[in-house]
């Protein structure tokens, strides 16, 4: 069965019967999945930072590193897959974002990931169906391209659908 | 039901760990020497004929991407700079403890050594902020080093993982640390502080390792290297790099501020720093074969 593994800053998408698409230990950053069901294609961009005024260079070298510009790019990687550019019937789903224990507001970089996702979709007139976002552990994900399935793991932890 | 670790059973375990090289010693000793030059790293090395060959295999890797092949040691270690020198020699010596499966966390392969180069990087990057007097190569080295004690107790460990999560959860244990107290009776600064006075590892080290949970208890005069240390190891696990289940199940001590001034912009950019010079970094040492892959 073919996989689509995305790193830190990685987006893509695909359409292919039995395919997967996946992304490892997402700590603070979040997996922001878009799955269009009149294509049938699932899409996915592993964000890092939620504003890509810190580095312009870096986000014209790996936009999906940054949420304001890897959100964009994951539609337009979408839009290729004969998607609506604007992300027009789409099903959201978000999950990472997490947080270590007792933390300050400096080092919420996972809540504020959360945020600024949710403010950047809301621009599009998008919305989250579904979210596992917080909490202090790391998630990796794995998303079927068949059924649009969910499925996140942690260490220590069972396997949970989303 | 898992026992507790008597203090001889500890002593065994460093006991059974190969001892840093001669080399590895004097370059940790020379680090955290404020008046030492890249000389006296070259002197050091230099007498070494392994780890001189590893420097130099490292600079020429299709990682580093030279067009012409270095030949002296002394711009090999120019251009690598003393960090990676020093990373090389101890992660040489110590490659059966940072390349060990953390059962114990239901770790993988690798995730030690990952996690300790991305707090390594991290340390240095958060010392080479304005405020500060720490040495950047020193924060490195410190953040090499800091977690060396899971490789002694994750076997003493197996088994507990889900329990202690679910516990935690549940707030009977306030985090990991208390979870390994508990369990077997020592915890994972603790252990890595009886090899660091094994290895006789120099004090600033050995305190950053003992205190990077709890950076406050650390002695004055290094609370700011080991807050430094402290703030990259959470960064390294927010970056997804953590050691298995014990990942962001720790306290950040949010009184770092009266030390290291941060702002969440700077951490922003800190982060990032991490995730590029992590990828070559990582790159430079699987390239020249490194055991710790």
């Amino acid at each position: 069965m073919g996989q689509i593994i995305l790193g830190v800053g990685d987006y893509g998408a695909s359409n292919r019967p039995g395919e997967e698409v996946k992304t490892f230990a997402l700590g603070s950053c979040v997996s922001v999945i878009l799955l269009d069901p009149k294509t049938r294609t699932v899409g996915m961009v592993h964000v890092a930072l939620p504003e890509s005024t810190i580095n312009k260079a870096k986000s014209l070298e790996k936009p999906g590193y940054f949420v304001d510009t890897g959100i964009p790019a994951l539609l337009v990687e979408m839009a290729k897959f004969g998607c609506n550019p604007k992300g027009k019937g789409m099903v959201v789903k978000l999950c990472g974002g997490a947080n270590v224990m007792d933390t300050n507001d400096t080092f919420q970089i996972g809540k504020r990931n959360g945020l600024a996702v949710k403010k950047i979709l809301w621009k599009y007139g998008m919305g989250a169906v579904a979210e596992d976002l917080g909490g202090n552990f790391s998630r990796t994900v794995t998303v079927s391209v068949d059924t649009g399935e969910i499925i996140l793991s942690s260490p220590g932890r069972s396997n949970w659908k989303l | 039901m898992t026992e507790k670790i008597s203090h001889e059973e500890i002593q065994k375990v460093i006991k059974s760990v190969p001892l840093l090289s001669p080399s590895a010693n004097q370059l940790l000793q020379a680090t955290t020497d404020p008046d030492h030059d890249q000389g006296d790293i070259v002197q050091i090395v230099k007498l070494d004929a392994t780890l001189t060959a590893r420097v130099l295999k490292i600079v020429n890797s299709a990682a580093i991407g030279l067009i012409n092949e270095i030949t002296s040691l002394e711009r090999a270690i120019s251009y690598l700079g003393e960090r990676l020198v020093v990373g090389i020699a101890v992660g040489d010596c110590a490659a059966q403890l940072f390349d060990k499966e953390l059962k114990g966390y239901e770790g993988e392969h690798g995730d030690l050594w990952r996690h300790d180069l991305r707090t390594a990087i991290a340390s240095r990057e958060i010392a080479t902020l304005s405020n500060l007097k720490i040495n950047p190569d020193l924060a490195f080295t410190a953040g090499l080093l800091h977690d060396i004690g899971k490789s002694l107790i994750s076997d003493y460990l197996q088994g507990t993982a889900s329990e202690v999560l679910s516990k935690i959860e549940n707030e009977e244990y306030g985090d990991y640390l208390t979870a390994e107290e508990e369990l077997i009776g020592i915890d994972h600064p603790r252990a890595g502080y009886e090899l660091a006075l094994a290895w006789k590892l120099p004090e600033a080290i050995t305190e950053a390792i003992r205190f990077h949970h709890t950076p406050a208890e650390a002695r004055e005069d290094l609370r700011e290297l080991v807050y430094a240390v402290h703030l990259g190891d959470n960064i390294a696990m927010l970056g997804g790099c953590g050691t298995g289940a014990d990942s962001m199940h720790y306290k950040l001590d949010p009184n770092y501020s009266q030390y290291i001034e941060l702002k969440s912009e700077e951490l922003a950019r800190v982060m990032l720093t991490v995730d590029v010079e992590f990828n070559k970094l990582e790159r430079s040492f699987s390239a020249a074969g490194d055991s710790n892959q």
